[in-house]
């Protein structure tokens, strides 16, 4: 704050405009592809009022004529028209993408939390949740997609209230599979920042009469939460990504749309590079969300000591 | 002060932790309104000692009775004893999330059952009692040592305990914040509160304690009023350490 009031030499400034630039560029991509998708999913909801229902929401051959129009860009305009052409597929793609990563990451969360307490305080059940996690980090997580789908066959079984919410019932066993593997992940970093919660708060929450269970519940987990937000969001990127591999138990998310595309036409090399750059839009979308979250709920007089 | 039915009484307590006996057969009472200071060198077991009593700590042998409960029994709520005996740690341990008002809040809404408002009214009333009516929505982290200590104080008062532990409530000050620490403790004295306390402060043990109890080794080694204890003190190791101390002060 004491800063502030310097006045800033020449370069600060030309840094400052380069930061306020990048920062306008990367607010205008998220919105660009945030509300091409959006757009998309709730076209395809209410029946295609914008543009039927499979159609990209802008004409691919309209593209490549403009694009055809200039000097420079006329070498990629059939690329381009291409790329637009994918767009519907990809759309829905990324929704079961984004929809499969929320649910897990959410359910995960719930049993993370409880895993990782148990771990720090427990007696008996530290020792069960140690082998939980140990278990689902110590196996590929295909490997427990294939015994989920294949050998236990758990599509069959989707309870009747869930069953029909997706259009195929292997989604709700992949979610199964991420929730259960990221529950090991997010249990590792949650009980980091459990640990790192300072004993005497616990003693001092007991000295008032909280029970330990209370304690833990009012005292340790709302500071712990927070300071595990920074390495949880790793979690969070890696689920994006890792729910590529629902795609190997046919389900058709982003990964899996892309790469039947791709069998369909043999444009690998140009399919790939957009399947990159879709994974990579959402991956820094959770980052920068999960920035603000932590912004938000940094403890007053904490946030810049814990920076250092 | 050895009448039967004293308020606090502490008999024979022994404790070992693994096999090191922190304290062996320590003995000493107080009456309701009685301040006692626990005094001795660092190791003497006078923190343990300090929290058997809300058992934080457990002794393994000895008694302690709290107003004619015997608080060291299995069948004893601890939960309920520590709502009646606040504690003040010489780290603060102020929770670290929560505003002063929240720090001091926390008990009586969540043990006593309070409402949010009820708890939030008394807290203010209680961090107006240590002279931070104007600290009510700062961060443990935005506050000094001294402001931290006090609403360390503020939350134990805000449970209306009948006893009050302090377990070295100024060592990790610095030296000029003790003394507003310091000053709100001689204003919960006047008030005629019950005070059990770990200190190396010897003039202000001096000036408030009924009676001083030095420990060493986990031993009573000689208790008495302060006047005797300072002025002529039997044993011959009360006085190395009382010289010691006063070498430092």
């Amino acid at each position: 704050m004491a800063g502030a009031t310097r006045p800033q030499t020449v370069a600060e400034r030309a840094a400052d405009a380069e930061a306020s630039a990048g920062r306008i560029l990367l607010v205008a991509a998220g919105a660009l592809f945030w509300g091409w998708l959006v757009v998309s999913w709730v076209n395809r909801w209410l029946g295609g009022p914008l543009v039927p229902v499979g159609d990209p929401l802008v004409s691919p051959a309209a593209v490549e004529a403009a694009l055809g129009a200039v000097p420079v860009l006329a070498a990629v305009a059939a690329d381009a028209a291409f790329v637009i052409e994918l767009t519907p597929v990809l759309a829905q793609g990324t929704w079961l993408t984004v929809v499969i990563t929320g649910v897990s990451l959410v359910c995960g969360f719930v049993i993370a939390v409880p895993l990782a307490v148990a771990r720090v305080y427990g007696r008996f059940s530290a020792w069960l949740s140690l082998g939980y996690t140990e278990l689902l980090r110590g196996t590929p997580l295909l490997a427990q997609l294939f015994v989920l789908y294949y050998g236990l066959n758990l599509a069959s079984y989707v309870p009747g209230a869930l069953s029909g919410v997706f259009a195929r019932d292997v989604v709700w066993v992949a979610i199964l599979g991420f929730t259960l593997n990221g529950a090991a992940y997010q249990a590792e970093y949650i009980r980091g920042a459990v640990e790192s919660v300072d004993e005497g708060q616990i003693t001092a929450g007991r000295a008032i009469g909280l029970s330990k269970v209370e304690s833990i519940y009012h005292v340790v987990l709302p500071q712990a939460l927070r300071y595990a937000i920074p390495s949880w969001t790793n979690e969070f990127v890696y689920l994006i990504k890792y729910s590529s591999l629902a795609g190997f138990i046919t389900v058709p998310e982003l990964y899996y749309r892309a790469d039947q595309v791709a069998t369909d036409t043999f444009r690998y090399t140009a399919i790939f590079l957009v399947l990159g750059v879709m994974y990579l839009a959402l991956v820094l979308t959770a980052s920068k969300v999960m920035e603000r979250v932590d912004a938000s709920v940094a403890i007053p007089g904490l946030g810049a000591d814990r920076d250092r | 002060m050895s009448d039967a039915d004293a308020f606090l009484r502490v008999t024979d307590v022994s404790k070992w932790y693994g096999d090191e006996q922190v304290l062996e057969d320590v003995s000493f009472e107080m009456d309701r309104g009685d301040v006692t200071v626990l005094i001795g060198p660092s190791g003497s077991g006078k923190s343990t000692m300090l929290r058997c009593v809300n058992r934080l700590a457990e002794a393994q042998e000895g008694s302690i009775t709290l107003d004619g409960e015997e608080v060291l029994s299995p069948d004893t709520d601890v939960d309920e004893l520590r709502r009646e005996v606040g504690m003040v740690f010489q780290s603060f341990n102020l929770f670290a999330h929560l505003t002063a008002t929240g720090n001091v809040a926390l008990g009586p809404r969540r043990v006593l059952g309070l409402s949010e408002d009820g708890a939030r009214d008394r807290a203010a009333a209680q961090l107006e009692r240590v002279g931070l009516g104007d600290q009510l929505d700062s961060y443990p982290a935005e506050l000094s040592g001294g402001q931290q200590q006090r609403v360390g104080i503020a939350r134990a008062l805000a449970m209306e305990p009948k006893l009050m532990l302090f377990d070295e409530p100024t060592s990790a000050l610095d030296p000029e914040l003790i003394g507003e620490v310091l000053e709100v403790m001689r204003g919960l004295v006047d008030e005629g509160m019950t005070m059990l306390v770990v200190t190396h402060e010897m003039s202000f043990a001096r000036a408030v304690a009924d009676e001083i109890v030095f420990l060493d080794d986990g031993r009573v080694v000689e208790r008495g009023p302060p006047e005797q204890l300072f002025e002529r003190p039997e044993k011959e190791r009360t006085g190395r350490f009382l010289e010691r101390i006063a070498s430092h002060d």
